[in-house]
């Protein structure tokens, strides 16, 4: 494919006389060319993240509403309303322990179903299909479905009642209803996880499992000491997307639990975009999305460093 | 001569790189067989029976969707895991494709077409500028770069409210040219990634046979160098189309209800939001939303899964 675009070398040589005596005005229209082909991007790109980025922490110290473009700087008032207020620490704490358990589910599970499926065959690819497909489902569609399935009239109270289970309070007791937010994000995205650590364990060469199965190694040691380190750069991406990504879950929650009952299951997104659309508070919106900001940025940052050993040990 | 940037490792081509190799490794792996068929039978059966309740349990929920579209409120209620041909009825599915509340053909057209503009413009835009940083020998080159980048970082919904503001100052808030405008930043920092490592493999030889020829820089991209991006392009499309169209955050606050623009994400949000304990609205629009998504991914699932791990393996 390369080389049809290649002219050939006769074409080549005849023209590279008349190429060398142009070359100072075609470097001149070649610096022109570049700038004309990177401009458009970098304009838009600093219009939408780095003019906004700025924006967001002068907009922290503000009232603004969102509908008028007037404000007054009101000081740190809205930092110090956020952490005082009660609400935003429960979603503050809600959203670390979705993080925090959402991203060992996710990946034990990710992990163990990666290592039974990855090898090639038909059923093994059905299989990944089946587990990753909700991944590709908008979040809010994912709740939706959850929360008719989980309600008290839904299908699974349905099919329990007919075992002769009492209905659970999947939806409408606030211990059941955290768990039931957590299990509903696992249950979509751990497909993601799992098709991750496939192609990491597919990029493992197979001669150190041959030469550990002629030593005699189970397929459990197998996993433990060949696959397991051999994949430390996967498993480190998969902590971070996981733990960076469950920060802003929101759509589902909105979806599942609206966060309720009685504001249990409200994140710290949901929380924001109620603060600054429902209650027209974009400053102190802003204000908290500067928090989660630094919050993201310092556990990706801490992620990755603390993996570090992890991986040097696989490339010594 | 410095070619140096070609040889430094480069995860987000070597991913790229690998998926056409995936057969001979298939292969490969085949030899190691043998390990596997020294397993016990008691292991077989216990790994087996952990897949299989597994799969159930991802399939359960999308039966169960998919039947109850098609059965009134009772039947869902009573015999949520069962359909009969005496009480199988097209009427609500009927309902929700005419309802007033939610115009789903409207909405499929509306986001097919977000998908579209998104795609374009973010190809138009980044295709050219990951060639200049590709290309480039000098430091700016990698100061841009690293500048797109740092956008992978910034959580969307950090930047969604002074965006707001931003579109306010233009006057491009609650219209399409305004959500279009975030949705293509937003889509930038991957594909100008992905798009940057891949050029980067690209030799040099074309640009140069390409500028003896006399074509100019910008010529010698789209000409030459664009054709050959097919596979990169085709991933990004991936990415970029199941972001748009799954997305609700942005539609729902950019165009806001009162443009009377719904995608689908909003559009199942104005309809399913008020009537959730109706499940002859809820099962069928939540149907009538996924279906067009999962067909898609049926069709392009070997594109999907590969554009996804090169997406998220770039770092």
């Amino acid at each position: 494919m390369l080389t049809d675009n290649a002219p050939s070398a006769t074409v080549r040589a005849a023209v590279i006389d008349t190429g060398s005596r142009r070359r100072p005005s075609v470097r001149w229209g070649d610096r022109l060319a570049g700038l004309a082909m990177a401009a458009p991007a970098v304009v838009v790109f600093v219009a939408m993240f780095i003019v906004p980025m700025i924006l967001a922490f002068v907009l922290s110290l503000t009232d603004w509403n969102g509908y008028s473009l007037r404000f007054d700087f009101i000081g740190l008032e809205n930092y110090r309303f956020a952490f005082r207020n009660p609400r935003t620490i429960d979603a503050a704490v809600f959203t670390a322990v979705i993080a925090v358990v959402g991203t060992i589910l996710c990946n034990a599970l990710g992990l163990a179903l990666a290592a039974l499926v990855s090898a090639p065959g038909r059923a093994n690819t059905v299989l990944r299909t089946i587990f990753f497909y909700p991944y590709i489902i908008s979040a809010l569609i994912i709740g939706f479905l959850w929360s008719a399935l989980l309600a008290p009239h839904g299908a699974v109270n349905g099919v329990l009642a007919g075992l002769g289970a009492g209905p659970v309070p999947f939806l409408t007791d606030p211990a059941f209803a955290k768990a039931t937010v957590i299990l509903t994000i696992v249950w979509a995205h751990f497909g993601f996880n799992m098709i991750l650590y496939i192609a990491g364990i597919k990029s493992v060469p197979t001669e150190f499992y041959e030469a550990a199965t002629v030593d005699g190694a189970s397929r459990w040691q197998q996993f433990r000491s060949i696959t397991v380190p051999m994949i430390a750069p996967v498993v480190t991406v998969n902590l971070v997307l996981t733990l960076v990504g469950l920060l802003k879950v929101y759509d589902v929650v909105l979806a599942l639990t609206d966060g309720g009952p009685a504001a249990s299951t409200q994140t710290i997104v949901y929380q924001i975009l109620k603060d600054s659309f429902a209650q027209s508070r974009l400053g102190l919106g802003a204000a908290q999305s500067v928090v989660l900001l630094v919050i993201t940025a310092a556990i990706g940052l801490a992620v990755t460093f603390a993996r570090r050993g992890a991986e040097r040990k696989v490339t010594d | 001569m410095s070619t140096s940037l070609q040889d430094t490792p480069n995860l987000g081509a070597e991913a790229l790189l690998a998926q056409p190799g995936d057969a001979p490794r298939a292969t490969r792996r085949r030899g190691g067989r043998p390990a596997s068929e020294r397993r016990s039978p008691v292991a077989a059966i216990v790994r087996w029976i952990a897949l299989g309740a597994t799969a159930l349990v991802m399939l359960i929920p999308l039966y169960v969707l998919v039947i109850s579209a098609f059965k009134p409120q009772e039947e869902i209620v009573r015999h949520p895991l069962e359909i009969s041909p005496t009480t199988f009825t097209l009427e609500f599915l009927g309902n929700a494709v005419t309802s007033s509340k939610f115009n789903v053909i409207a909405a499929y057209g509306i986001t097919v077409l977000f998908v579209v503009l998104v795609n374009l413009f973010c190809i138009l835009l980044s295709a050219p500028v990951a060639y200049v940083i590709a290309r480039g020998r000098r430091k700016w080159h990698l100061a841009l770069l690293l500048l797109f980048v740092s956008g992978l970082f910034i959580p969307g919904q950090v930047t969604l409210i002074p965006v707001v503001f931003v579109l306010r100052v233009l006057g491009l808030i609650n219209t399409i040219p305004g959500f279009i405008l975030f949705e293509t930043a937003a889509t930038l920092p991957v594909t100008i990634f992905l798009f940057t490592a891949y050029l980067r493999t690209v030799p040099r030889d074309i640009d140069e046979a390409a500028a003896l020829d006399g074509a100019g820089r910008i010529r010698t991209f789209w000409a030459c160098i664009f054709p050959i991006m097919r596979p990169v392009v085709a991933t990004v499309v991936v990415l970029n189309s199941i972001g748009v169209w799954n997305d609700f955050v942005s539609p729902q606050i950019i165009l806001g209800p009162g443009s009377g623009i719904y995608t689908v994400t909003t559009g199942v949000y104005a309809a399913v939001g008020e009537f959730s304990t109706d499940y002859t609205v809820v099962f069928p629009t939540l149907l009538l939303a996924i279906a067009p998504i999962v067909i898609f991914f049926i069709i392009m699932q070997r594109h999907i899964i590969g554009g996804l791990v090169a997406g998220a393996t770039k770092g």
